[in-house]
């Protein structure tokens, strides 16, 4: 193993400081405050508006969370347009369709009432990896779909379900894995990137599962998947200690018996809520919790995210946005209601591009989502977003007071929570006519557009805005 | 005030002392590596012949009766073929590249490939990126070398990819590459806004932060690094005049934007260029012609220009698609994917000719092209006999090298 490769594995950090483990996952006391739940809708949604925000720093963590985890029945949720059965998904137009549905997905990140529920969709889209098959659009939104309904649902079960899942099938090769010439590429993903982790399987076990996952085929252009009997491989396995005539279901069952799936998805889910690179007395502590309801999410996630652990210094603002979250958040931030086609090429450009991951093993995150050419690549998103007539439609901006500290003062109190020097803080004064700015002419209803644009553009390039 | 403190120590609140030239002359006069003589100015030009190259209509094996029966409505006429000898020769449209490879500048490597191929696109691309055909790598190949080489991290320009997003081949644990699709794209849109960039400038230097991150270094680090070069870029490369016509396509102005830089010597180590797509399921030989006489008439202008400049041993162009396609032809007068694929070596420190073996169309992998030369062999090669570092560490173990540079 090349000695390099183990000092910064992924690209990703953990924070300064000591875990208090005692106290971790105990209830965070007293009402959230602006800063706390602005940090909480960055992490479970994709930010807030100051309304939202406000309404969220008057609950106490337990109660928020639990607001957050209240999804509405997600059968109540209209499928895009595009995801009719006669509608363009269902035919070969592959880029526009593709196109469609990106924008409706951001669309409701952006506006659902569910939040949280778009984050996990998020994440599983990330975790269960399956890259968009150009030919069948359809089958990618029925995934989206089948992670939306488990966002919030039972471990093992999405895990069942996911397996059989047409986008995945096709994807990992399980469609094409039979009896007679099995493919192992389902199999060793589902242990090494979705369930264990490497080194806790064998090869002869994914040579195992293989030959239980036998039999699966995608027809009628991906609306269907069968069992097809004379596919399958009926004989003995032996998978991970355990022997008999195992299916896929089997094995997927015998996969969560092991305490490792709790400690793998425990990790998992530390890195996308809390922080990187979690301390394994932390990931045990998730773990036991998770064995404990018995995969069941919801719970899980109720208490993650009223935690101390969750709220602490630590974990605030530790983690890097991804291209997504800078995106939709921006929209979300400025209080604009629709996200523009303009969004899918500048998040091609800053690297996540929905439904097509960069590999089976989803986007690496952390410190990868930032190179200076990225960096140019958000900053002129911003610059794109902030000419164009959407400004107008913001909600707050309009109403933005006309003195310069005041103002200066909004802006940096709604786009980043305060988490500024005082010498931005002066600066953005400055800028927007205040003292200090003998180079500026003064704001007036000439320039108020174009300075407030400015003003909003430096607020989004400090360094926190970067960050979550 | 400097024009350079826009952003940078700005908003950021980064305490730099932003002076352009105190940083580029550092970058500039970066020591020497360890290692081969003369190689710390050497450049590695890697262009991605991506969607998968049929090897068989690049580099054609006219004198095997096989490659005719088996692609009766694609394969080359041998009155058409550029002969090499009796045996292989290159497909018509890559003339350019023919009179390259007489002038023994052109080393052609065949049968290029890993054991256990995978047929995805997605997959093999990742393979060949991060140089790891049996598990996932976060780091590319080339990032590795960066990271391994330790070159100094004020040189911001110690690789350039030219694309829209940063290639896997060059991301590295430790260090910044910038990935830049044009001249006119890599530019911060706010500068043109004077007011907001006096604004950021006049920003005192303080990172009184009310918050840690473990990110927040890295976040200052990049935001910098941004601005930097987006603004020294243009200006570091202005001087120079190309002095040969390139042809107007985007593997012709990427290769023109690729000498302008190695010409400009910011201490450019590795360049990526991306050319496609060659993903020719259907009516192949319109597509697949027209993109090789591409590449072929952009890169002998790209020598010409170099060797106008005295560069042209200085810079070694290799070239690489994630797979080669399948023998026989498929229903659609095109071709499915395959595996192992010839590659280029293209250079004036090149030993011209033909390496590797060539393709024994009865002896096949399922209908596929079996490798006799594992690519991370050609990695190994360029990294030590091209760059001058070792290679194991990189590629996380020991490949033979080929004899293919002089």
């Amino acid at each position: 193993m090349a000695a390099q490769a183990k000092v910064d594995v992924g690209g990703i950090l953990r924070p300064q400081g000591r875990l208090d483990l005692a106290t971790a996952l105990q209830p965070y006391p007293g009402t959230l405050g602006e800063r706390a739940a602005a940090h909480l809708l960055r992490r479970a949604g994709f930010g807030g508006t100051p309304a939202e925000i406000a309404r969220y720093g008057a609950m106490r963590a337990v109660d928020a969370a639990a607001t957050l985890l209240a999804v509405p029945n997600a059968n109540s949720i209209a499928p895009p347009e595009q995801a009719q059965v006669d509608g363009p998904l269902a035919q070969r137009e592959t880029r526009e369709s593709l196109a469609a549905l990106q924008l409706w997905w951001l669309n409701r990140m952006l506006n659902s009432p569910a939040p949280l529920q778009e984050k996990m969709t998020l994440y599983f889209h990330g975790h269960f990896t399956s890259r968009a098959t150009p030919r069948f659009p359809r089958i990618t939104y029925n995934q989206n779909a089948l992670f939306r309904r488990y966002a919030t649902g039972n471990l093992r079960e999405l895990t069942h379900e996911v397996s059989k899942d047409a986008a995945m099938l096709i994807f990992l090769d399980g469609a094409s894995n039979v009896a007679s010439h099995p493919n192992e590429n389902y199999a060793r993903e589902l242990m090494e990137l979705f369930t264990l982790g490497v080194d806790n399987y064998t090869e002869d076990d994914v040579r195992e599962s293989a030959r239980a996952w036998t039999g699966w085929r995608v027809v009628r252009k991906g609306d269907a998947v069968v069992f097809d009997e004379a596919r399958h491989d009926a004989g003995r396995k032996t998978f991970l200690g355990r022997t008999g005539n195992f299916n896929g279901d089997d094995i997927v069952d015998i996969i969560f018996d092991q305490p490792q799936c709790a400690r793998f998805f425990a990790t998992s889910l530390l890195n996308w809520f809390v922080y990187n690179d979690p301390e394994p007395e932390l990931i045990d502590a998730v773990a036991r919790l998770m064995r404990a309801h018995r995969y069941e999410l919801a719970p899980v996630l109720g208490v993650l995210l009223a935690s101390n652990v969750f709220y602490s210094e630590r974990s605030y603002r530790a983690l890097v946005k991804s291209p997504v979250e800078f995106v939709v958040g921006t929209y979300k931030t400025l209080g604009l209601s629709e996200i523009g086609a303009m969004a899918i090429p500048s998040l091609a450009q800053m690297g996540q591009r929905l439904f097509f991951p960069p590999s089976v093993a989803g986007w690496p995150g952390g410190k990868n989502w930032l190179t200076s050419g990225t960096m140019i690549d958000r900053q002129n998103f911003l610059t794109r977003l902030l000419g164009s007539q959407t400004l107008r439609a913001s909600s707050w901006l309009r109403q933005l007071p006309v003195a310069p500290k005041s103002a200066a003062s909004v802006l940096a109190q709604i786009i980043v929570q305060n988490d500024v020097s005082p010498a931005s803080r002066s600066e953005l004064e400055a800028y927007l006519g205040g003292a200090g700015s003998a180079a500026l002419p003064s704001l007036s209803a000439e320039n108020y557009d174009e300075r407030i644009t400015g003003a909003v553009y430096l607020a989004m390039a400090t360094p926190a805005y970067q960050l979550n | 005030m400097k024009r350079t403190n826009f952003l940078l120590g700005a908003v950021s609140g980064l305490a730099v002392v932003a002076n352009s030239e105190h940083v580029f002359a550092r970058a500039l006069a970066q020591a020497p590596l360890p290692g081969l003589p003369g190689s710390e100015k050497r450049c590695l030009v890697l262009i991605n012949l991506f969607g998968g190259n049929d090897g068989l209509n690049c580099v054609v094996p006219h004198g095997d009766d096989r490659y005719y029966r088996l692609r009766p409505g694609l394969a080359v006429d041998r009155n058409e073929v550029l002969a090499i000898d009796a045996r292989v020769g290159l497909n018509p449209s890559m003339r350019s590249l023919k009179s390259l490879y007489d002038r023994q500048m052109v080393a052609i490597v065949q049968g290029v490939g890993y054991p256990n191929p995978d047929h995805s696109h997605f997959r093999s691309t990742e393979i060949w990126q991060t140089a790891a055909p049996d598990r996932y790598e976060h780091t590319g190949w080339i990032g590795r070398y960066f990271d391994d080489a330790s070159l100094p991290k004020t040189n911001l320009f110690k690789g350039v990819s030219i694309s829209k997003v940063l290639p896997e081949a060059l991301v590295s644990a430790r260090t910044d590459i910038p990935s830049i699709a044009g001249l006119g794209s890599y530019a911060m849109m706010a500068d043109r806004d004077a007011a907001a960039r006096d604004a950021f400038s006049r920003q005192a230097h303080d990172s009184t932060l009310p918050f840690a991150s473990p990110y927040l270094a890295h976040v200052m680090a990049i935001e910098g690094d941004a601005q930097r070069s987006s603004e020294e870029l243009p200006k570091l490369v202005s001087g120079y005049q190309a002095k040969a016509a390139y042809p107007a396509t985007a593997i012709g102005r990427s290769l023109a934007l690729a000498a302008q830089i190695v010409g400009s010597n910011l201490g450019t180590k590795v360049i990526y260029v991306e050319h496609g797509s060659f993903d020719t399921h259907v009516s192949q030989r319109k597509t697949q012609d027209q993109l090789l006489m591409q590449f072929s008439d952009a890169v002998a202008a790209f020598y010409d220009d170099l060797a106008a400049h005295g560069n042209d041993r200085r810079v070694l162009t290799v070239t690489f698609s994630e797979f080669g396609r399948r023998i026989e032809e498929n229903g659609n007068r095109g071709t499915d994917h395959g595996e192992a694929s010839p590659l280029f070596l293209i250079g004036g420190g090149v030993r011209g000719g033909l390496y590797g073996a060539m393709p024994d169309l009865a002896v096949t992998n399922m209908g596929n092209v079996r490798f006799s030369v594992d690519f991370r062999s050609v990695y190994a090669t360029v990294l030590e006999r091209w760059l001058g570092r070792p290679s194991a560490a990189v590629l996380n173990g020991e490949f033979s090298k080929l004899p293919v540079l002089a």
